[in-house]
């Protein structure tokens, strides 16, 4: 078996975090990077836990394709509505809003969210940089950011990039609010469940003391050394003796990968 | 027994129905489906002071803002998906001559899910915290009547007129829509039944016979349509589904015309500002590249 990629790596890390029976929207992001880690990894990370643990996992692809048949994918798609998805067999098509899933009522249990900033408290902003009113960047907009971070059950923060300019201490834009006060933080704005579980990037993973309200380094991956992590980081990781190493994907698991969910290379192609 | 009336209108005729200062949404969702004949006339009569109010803007806000027409936006999304940021749109929000109200994305539908039910706002409980209550005075806070529980009162849409773009109507302005829809065509359903004008291109004028044989697939029926102008390839460079997929090749010509002041005049030369009208922008595209668009969606 040859080594791990790290889009392995990280697949594996989160297909581990999927229970049986629940429901994951992706988005359809787009540009190499962004696609990488908003859908394609997401995806390699929904079809691993439904052929290891968690069979009856759901994947909403693009929030509209029920379980869609990847065999048939001849390329990554990359537009939502477009003929290629349209013509993906699946088992249901969102075609109206409120279509098939209780967006409020909380029928996603999880989701993937990219951003450009994502601060100290999990909050993500991909509205501005710079003041609101006369930015320094424009950016896109909030998307279907708020809804993700508020009422998915949860929410996987997917960052293509780990930068001192992406990982700040604050961000200049909420438009998806992390554990500012912790859980009884978010209890007090009125949000009853949700809000980030990981912070996956390039260097490591991070996840939340839901107290404290803070995030914090779970794993870094193979060859990162502390400093570097540090040096990219924009908010202050604290003592970082006692995190491991991000697990490597087992065997089983890079075989299952390899050879049943992406055997063309179309999700994780070779750059 | 009289006539019933047509709503037929030439595309000068139904642009002149937006007038300078128009508070307007546009159907289609981010880079799908958008009226984007009925943008490239109101560039080229050289409207100003549009305010936008959508789910998610791509080209259409993209090629107003190239035009100095906007000064304000209202949604969710405004970028080019993968073609990255929309150029004209950034610059002029950098440069402070659009104002920018951000929403989230279902919020911006159920705005206009409030307007459709004459309805002034619509509760949203899961705001709290975020910068978008923060910078915009019109959400205000409230606690939930039943529970006490705080929500924002988000404004209704809103807007004086709505135009989409859609596959065909007759001249009444009964609309049809294909029965196999994705979420953009249902974008249009729902604006098309959220406002008092509305404004309609379509890609083929059908005869009511045609009309009553699909009766079932009749979204929105004669009297919520004011405006039905007959526009082939009405969502170029945008798709229209049943008809035509994207022009990825025209995407990239506007995107790198995008990028320079004296591209963007050329493009807009070539394209928008054209005696003429609709045909004289089909010609400019080409007829071999229309034809390679057709999409054919199913057999069944």
């Amino acid at each position: 078996m040859t080594e791990p990629t790290l889009y392995e790596t990280l697949a594996a890390v989160l297909a581990k975090e999927f229970l049986n029976g629940e429901v994951g929207f992706t988005g359809l992001l787009t540009g190499k990077a962004a696609a990488m880690f908003g859908t394609a990894i997401p995806i390699v990370a929904m079809e691993l836990a439904r052929r290891t643990h968690a069979p009856d996992l759901t994947l909403l692809l693009a929030g509209c394709y029920h379980n869609p048949d990847f065999s048939q994918l001849e390329a990554m798609p990359d537009s939502e509505h477009d003929a290629v998805l349209r013509d993906l067999s699946t088992e249901a098509q969102t075609y109206d809003y409120p279509g098939q899933w209780a967006l409020k009522r909380g029928d996603i249990s999880f989701g993937f969210s990219s951003a450009v900033q994502v601060d100290a408290v999990g909050n993500i902003n991909s509205v501005c940089i710079g003041s609101y009113d006369k930015p320094k960047v424009r950016l896109v907009g909030p998307i279907l950011q708020p809804e993700h971070m508020t009422l998915f059950r949860r929410e996987y923060i997917m960052m293509p990039h780990h930068d001192r300019r992406n990982f700040v201490e604050k961000v200049d834009f909420i438009s998806g609010v992390g554990f500012p006060g912790g859980e009884a933080g978010r209890k007090s704005l009125g949000l009853a469940w949700g809000g980030p579980a990981l912070v996956l990037t390039p260097k490591c993973v991070f996840d939340f003391d839901r107290v404290a309200g803070r995030i914090r380094v779970r794993s870094i991956h193979e060859g990162v050394g502390h400093d570097e992590l540090r040096d990219a980081t924009g908010f202050d990781l604290g003592d970082l003796s006692g995190v491991p190493t991000t697990p490597r994907p087992s065997d089983d698991e890079l075989t299952i990968i390899r050879r049943e969910i992406d055997p063309r290379r179309i999700l994780f192609s070779p750059t | 027994m009289p006539s019933p009336s047509s709503k037929l209108q030439s595309l000068e005729e139904a642009a002149a129905r937006v007038p300078d200062g128009t508070r307007l949404a546009f159907g289609g969702f981010a880079v799908y489906q958008k009226p984007m004949g009925f943008v490239r006339e109101l560039v080229r009569q050289g409207r100003k002071n549009l305010t936008v109010v959508g789910s998610a803007q791509s080209y259409d806000v993209d090629l107003l803002a190239a035009g100095g027409c906007l000064s304000c936006v209202e949604t969710s999304y405004v970028g080019l998906e993968k073609h990255g940021l929309a150029r004209h749109y950034r610059r002029a929000v950098e440069r402070g001559e659009i104002k920018v109200v951000d929403y989230p994305e279902m919020v911006s539908w159920d705005r206009f899910r409030a307007s459709q039910e004459g309805l002034a706002f619509w509760p949203v409980p899961f705001l709290g915290g975020s910068d978008i209550v923060r910078y915009n005075p019109a959400i205000k806070p409230f606690a939930c009547p039943m529970t006490g529980h705080p929500m924002h009162a988000v404004p209704a849409a809103d807007v004086d007129v709505v135009v989409i773009h859609a596959l065909a109507a007759d001249e009444r302005g009964n609309v049809v829509f294909p029965a196999r829809r994705l979420l953009p065509q249902s974008n249009d359903v729902l604006m098309g039944r959220s406002c008092d004008t509305v404004i309609v291109t379509v890609e083929k004028l059908v005869s009511n016979a045609f009309i009553r044989k699909h009766s079932r697939l009749v979204e929105l029926p004669s009297y919520k349509v004011n405006s039905v102008v007959e526009l082939p390839y009405g969502a170029h460079p945008t798709p229209a589904l049943g008809a035509y997929h994207a022009d990825e090749k025209h995407y990239g010509e506007y995107v790198a015309a995008s990028e320079s002041a004296e591209a963007t005049a050329a493009y807009l030369k070539k394209f928008v500002h054209l005696d003429g009208g609709n045909d004289a922008y089909l010609e400019a595209v080409g007829a071999a590249q229309l034809a390679r668009l057709k999409d054919m969606d199913s057999l069944l």
